[in-house]
């Protein structure tokens, strides 16, 4: 019982990593709006760029994600 | 200008909607209500008899293979539309249309020259994602399937008497004295004849590892030996002591950086969407009315997102293989010279 306990536990401590990628989504996404209303014409590049590096912010949260799957369904 | 709806058709759907609403209340709440199913990474066998040999037929290879059919089918449908001469065509052939301009676009705004080898990785790769990953939300897959018998399971019950359908008892549903004897003999659990293929990390893994190998192969084509140089730079170890040193090391971060990048492609795609299978399966024992709906959305969302940032990394990732790292700027240096 402890073992499920301390599985139960783990997933969610492996779950703290999102904190920063949430943040720098936030940050991300802050700066490509400003970009677009100082100038609307570049919004189809910076959205591009966005999607671009809110896939690579979000890859790190993803990290956390599987960790704590593996350790509640695996072994 | 739009024709208005004639009179008898006025709002039949909503009808219709709120006939299957009422369909889904009754059914969670008086006839079977919906069961938390056995979450597990690995991918089930479908047959409990190997086909041959050593080889299992596990479920997302199943709905790997109704995949490619699904494609082929719209291949065929497209080709057809085509050939009959039509301008604007209508119907999948124009959607198909509308989707493939839009990433031929995208790429001929950032490869250049190199827009016709990179078109057709980013198109399959979207293509094949985006209809793996949507049959997420089709009734039936994940919950259609044979029982096997284990040890923390639930207890079963004919459908139709003498159908041999059954289906599988929630605990409230069975009532004590069935849950006492699935205590004593263990129940059954479900294994899907058809899972989304993108739960199991061999399909993202083998997706990643043909993205990663083709980028190194169109940066071979477009700059030949050269294109090495990006990872084992000793160019300027002798010329310029410390900044070719600097170089050196930052060709070496390139090459662990390519491996990273079949790491994150695997696992973004991976972790996104069994996150998300298992969030409808633990919505849908939660409260099954109403709410699975709007999850249902979202996940059509996230597997479109999925899809398009698969296809589109490795279409960026093509591109920068095909410029040269140093080169770029010489080569201009030497239009402007010519010019």
């Amino acid at each position: 019982m402890e073992v499920a306990a301390a599985k139960l536990i783990g997933a969610g401590l492996a779950m703290v990593g999102t904190i920063g990628a949430g943040i720098g989504i936030g940050m991300l996404v802050n700066g490509a709006v400003q970009g677009i209303a100082r100038n609307p014409d570049a919004s189809g590049d910076v959205q591009t760029n966005m999607i671009l590096g809110i896939a690579f912010t979000e890859a790190v949260a993803i990290y956390c994600l599987v960790v704590a799957l593996l350790i509640l369904f695996v072994g | 200008m739009e024709q208005p709806p004639k009179k008898w058709r006025y709002g039949i759907n909503r009808w219709i909607i709120l006939t299957l609403i009422i369909l889904n209340v009754f059914f969670v709440y008086y006839v079977y209500y919906p069961v938390l199913p056995h979450i597990q990474l690995p991918a089930e066998n479908v047959t409990e008899h190997p086909l041959f040999g050593n080889f299992y037929l596990t479920n997302t290879m199943v709905a790997t293979i109704l995949a490619d059919v699904i494609l082929i089918l719209i291949a065929f449908s497209v080709s057809r539309a085509i050939r009959s001469g039509d301008l604007i065509p209508k119907g999948i052939p124009g959607a198909i249309e509308a989707i493939l301009e839009v990433i031929n676009n995208l790429t001929e705004s950032t490869a250049g020259k190199w827009a016709k080898n990179i078109f057709p990785f980013f198109a399959t790769i979207t293509l094949l994602v985006l209809v793996v990953n949507w049959m997420e939300l089709i009734p039936g897959v994940d919950s259609i399937g044979r029982l096997e018998h284990t040890d923390h399971g639930y207890p079963i019950e004919e459908v139709i008497p003498g159908s041999n359908i059954y289906t599988i008892l929630s605990e409230q549903d069975a009532g004590e004295h069935a849950s006492e004897e699935a205590a004593h003999e263990g129940g059954y659990g479900l294994i899907p004849y058809v899972r989304v293929a993108s739960t199991d990390l061999n399909f993202t893994v083998a997706l990643a590892l043909i993205s990663v190998l083709m980028t190194q192969v169109i940066g071979v084509r477009a700059l030949g030996a050269t294109y090495f140089t990006k990872f084992i730079n000793v160019g300027g170890v002798f010329s310029r002591p410390i900044f070719g040193l600097i170089d050196f090391f930052v060709g070496l971060l390139e090459l662990l950086s390519e491996f990273s990048k079949l790491l994150s492609f695997s696992f973004r795609l991976f972790g996104n969407i069994f996150a998300g299978s298992v969030l409808l399966f633990v919505i849908g024992t939660l409260i099954p009315v109403f709410i699975q709906s709007a999850f249902l959305g979202l996940e059509f969302f996230v597997g479109l997102i999925q899809a398009v940032v698969f296809g589109m990394l490795t279409m960026v990732f093509m591109a920068q293989a095909t410029q040269g790292h140093g080169e770029h700027h010489d080569e201009e240096h030497a239009e402007e010279a010519h010019a």
